[in-house]
């Protein structure tokens, strides 16, 4: 069915900007509910035959996400550094692709527990972090995490692990097939009393509201699924919301500002067409699901003399608290061939370490599980002792089907001054003021990571690997999880957004992505991100409907 | 059709209970036919065009040089290496387009690693034509230099890239590193998934399905 096309003279009811987790429910949900709806996206949108497993374009060329070259970042680690130009990847990637970063994800799908919303009070304060409790809790997030499990497709064994928080229902789907990996992880962690589990993942393992089950191709963590398994905006909601008839999704559209009056009230959206030519779209309302980096930087970049620093910054915790996952592992040899390159990326995690324990001395908690990566990434390290060149070298290179990883996925605690602001001079191919990052990792993340890779060859040992190499716990330069950068919370004076995910100082602009999370959870934030947007949808169109907006 | 009704079969794989002979029984036409229609039915390599296999972006001598240090980073012998896998084609067809902005430093670096060589060895002989043993003991005084691990880079993802880009020639890196050329899988996937029992669940828990 063709897709519902709007002039930019007609008002529609809501521009959404951004087409990713939270966008294409975000569509979904307003569309269904009766709404005239805009989905603004700044990359093209691909069919399924043009998400190929080509590892250099996907993940040497930025293929589908943000390119360093045409969209370039700045990086600093002080506030008093100059920042510079990020070369070869940027520090924020994203997919920017109709489907967004949920076209590229590993599809691990974790459940937020009730502790990540109350860490403040529970823990209490930690000096050079903002650690606080969410204005709402995990109950009250519930419903809408079953409902991504059953709308969206997840796959899993509910109750398996020990460590899980309540849930209402089931997976709507079993797990997928154990890998080798998630076997020697499994036997490993059993070994030393852990309780490894089924990962949940957004891939289907059955045939599932009209999408097949997963190919085992092996390659998702940052590929698009050409068949379709992985639970992908651009394969679930998008075309829903489209089959409403009242959605337009508009890719190669990229928005570099909000439109705003006198009265304080957003008017649309100020965006480059496919063209590079400037438009506007009218808009009674606008809903910013651009991520992490781009929610804030486009709010920063909309600045009105009524805003001087910012759109709907009167607290100025625009860009501010950016959060990564930061996380430790290990890379283990074994004696015989797991063909890690074949099936999905995950088949078995743990929580057994979820939680911090002030006894370790440090903040800090997290999830393991066992992966793989692609073999041209792999290729270009090797491990200590291990020769560069030379037959020593193409000895390893032959060894790729024998290693795995076990890798922990971690807290990064909110601190003020990692953020993502508008670098002063640096633009983009478009004329656009660039992201600036400031990201220097708070001493406790430190301490958990090295403490998780410590945890992961134990693992390892135990599974009974011939050789472990212990990962290196670096500096953060970026990430794929973008997180806190318009956090949402009671009090207009310290956060952006209010817990329905309207922006404190503008009525009708809302923010719903990865930029509301107040904690960085444990290493897998996109189910949290959809659940929030399915929440903040349900509440957007009771405001709606009450005429509230 | 949102959901299948669930069976005993579906119930035995989500509790890991199942062999995975059975998971790929019960998926195997829905996935081949998805396979099908997003036209991937073998791999992408089947429907690529021809590889570049002639110089475009480095002369003659410069290839040659390339060539003879990319070999000794992955060199032949009882299974192919980088001269098998054509990966001083990847590496020209790479500075000559994807990685074009790296083609001034890569020059740079070939300059000066020449200017190494003809002052410890004498002009007169370019490094391809040297002995090699001689080749790998000066390999071994510049193997941190920017240059050689531009070159060691560009290796590796010349034998593992998909052989579009020029390198990997008839699936030489793939099989070395033993990967197969196919576009999906069925389990089991290696050695330590073809016998696993099943979840067992933990004292106190009641997994269950849905």
């Amino acid at each position: 069915m063709p897709s519902k096309t709007y002039k930019t003279s007609e008002t529609v009811d809501f521009v959404i900007v951004g087409s990713g987790a939270s966008g294409g429910i975000m569509a979904r949900e307003l569309a269904r509910a009766g709404h005239s709806v805009i989905v603004m996206e700044q990359g093209p949108r691909l069919a399924p035959h043009e998400f190929d497993h080509d590892e250099l374009k996907i993940r040497h060329l930025s293929g589908i996400t943000n390119n360093p070259v045409s969209s370039p970042q700045s990086f600093r680690r002080d506030p008093a550094q100059k920042a510079e130009r990020m070369r070869g990847r940027n520090a924020l990637t994203y997919a920017r692709v109709v489907g967004g970063s949920s076209s590229h994800f590993n599809a691990n799908f974790w459940r937020l527990h009730e502790i990540d919303f109350i860490e403040g009070s529970r823990l209490g304060s930690i000096p050079g972090a903002s650690l606080v409790d969410w204005p709402i809790t995990y109950a009250e997030l519930e419903p809408y995490y079953t409902k991504v499990e059953w709308e969206v497709g997840v796959s899993g064994l509910a109750g398996a692990s020990p460590f899980d928080p309540w849930r209402s229902k089931p997976y709507p789907m079993p797990p997928l097939p154990v890998k080798s990996s998630g076997v020697l992880f499994e036997r490993g962690a059993r070994k030393l009393g852990l309780h490894p589990f089924p990962a949940p993942m957004a891939i289907n393992s059955i045939y599932y509201k009209n999408r097949p089950p997963c190919a085992q191709c092996g390659l998702c963590g940052g590929f698009g699924c050409e068949v379709m398994a992985k639970s992908s905006s651009v394969w679930t909601v998008i075309p829903e919301a489209e089959a409403t008839g009242r959605c337009e999704v508009r890719p190669e559209s990229y928005v570099f500002r909000i439109g705003m009056n006198k009265a304080g009230r957003a008017t649309g959206v100020h965006y480059f067409d496919h063209d590079r030519k400037e438009q506007f779209q009218n808009a009674r309302a606008v809903v910013v699901c651009a991520n992490g980096g781009e929610t804030p930087k486009l709010l920063l970049n909309s600045a009105t003399n009524s805003q001087p620093e910012g759109l709907a910054n009167s607290s100025g915790a625009v860009g501010r608290y950016l959060m990564h996952n930061k996380g430790g592992g290990a890379q283990a040899r074994f004696e015989h061939p797991l063909n890690e390159y074949k099936g999905a990326n995950v088949t078995r995690i743990l929580h057994d370490f979820y939680d911090s324990d002030p006894q370790r001395g440090f903040y800090g908690g997290g999830g393991f599980d066992a992966r793989s990566g692609g073999p041209l990434t792999w290729g270009q390290d090797v491990p200590d002792g291990t020769p560069g060149w030379g037959a020593g070298f193409k000895e390893y290179l032959e060894s790729y089907t024998f290693w795995m990883n076990c890798s922990g996925h971690g807290t990064s605690l909110a601190v003020e001054s990692n953020r993502v602001d508008i670098d002063p001079e640096l633009k983009d191919d478009w004329g656009v003021p660039a992201i600036r990052v400031t990201y220097k990792d708070h001493p406790d993340d430190i301490k958990h990571a090295k403490w998780q890779v410590e945890r992961a060859v134990e693992i390892m040992d135990a599974a009974g690997a011939k050789q472990i190499v212990p990962g290196e716990v670096g500096n953060t330069t970026g990430g794929v999880h973008l997180l806190g950068t318009c956090r949402m919370g009671n009090d207009p004076a310290s956060s952006v957004i209010d817990k329905y995910h309207r922006t404190h100082d503008v009525k009708n602009l809302f923010l719903c992505d990865g930029s509301s999370m107040v904690t960085s959870g444990r290493g897998q934030p996109t189910q949290t991100i959809e659940a929030l947007a399915f929440r903040a949808a349900d509440y957007i169109n009771r405001f709606a409907r009450a005429n509230e907006i | 059709m949102d959901q299948p009704i669930p069976s005993r079969r579906q119930f035995l794989t989500a509790i890991g209970n199942l062999t995975s002979a059975g998971w790929i029984a019960i998926n195997w036409p829905q996935i081949a036919f998805a396979a099908e229609q997003a036209g991937h039915a073998g791999h992408d390599m089947h429907d690529m065009p021809p590889p570049p296999a002639t110089l475009t972006t480095l002369n003659a001598a410069d290839a040659a040089d390339v060539d003879a240090v990319a070999n000794l980073i992955v060199p032949g012998g009882a299974t192919p290496g980088a001269r098998d896998a054509r990966v001083v084609y990847f590496i020209d067809n790479a500075l000559g387009s994807f990685f074009a902005d790296q083609l001034p430093a890569f020059r740079q670096g070939l300059a000066e690693f020449r200017r190494g060589l003809a002052a410890k060895y004498g002009a007169d002989k370019p490094f391809a034509a040297m002995p090699e043993a001689q080749q790998i003991a000066w390999l071994r005084t510049v193997d941190t230099a920017p240059f050689f691990s531009a070159v060691r880079r560009l290796t590796v993802l010349g034998l593992i890239a998909m052989p579009k880009y020029g390198g990997n020639h008839d699936n030489v890196g793939w099989k070395l590193i033993g990967v197969e050329d196919n576009h999906y899988w069925e389990p089991p996937f290696g050695y330590y998934d073809r016998d696993y029992a099943g979840f067992e669940p933990y004292p106190g828990t009641k997994p269950y399905t849905a």
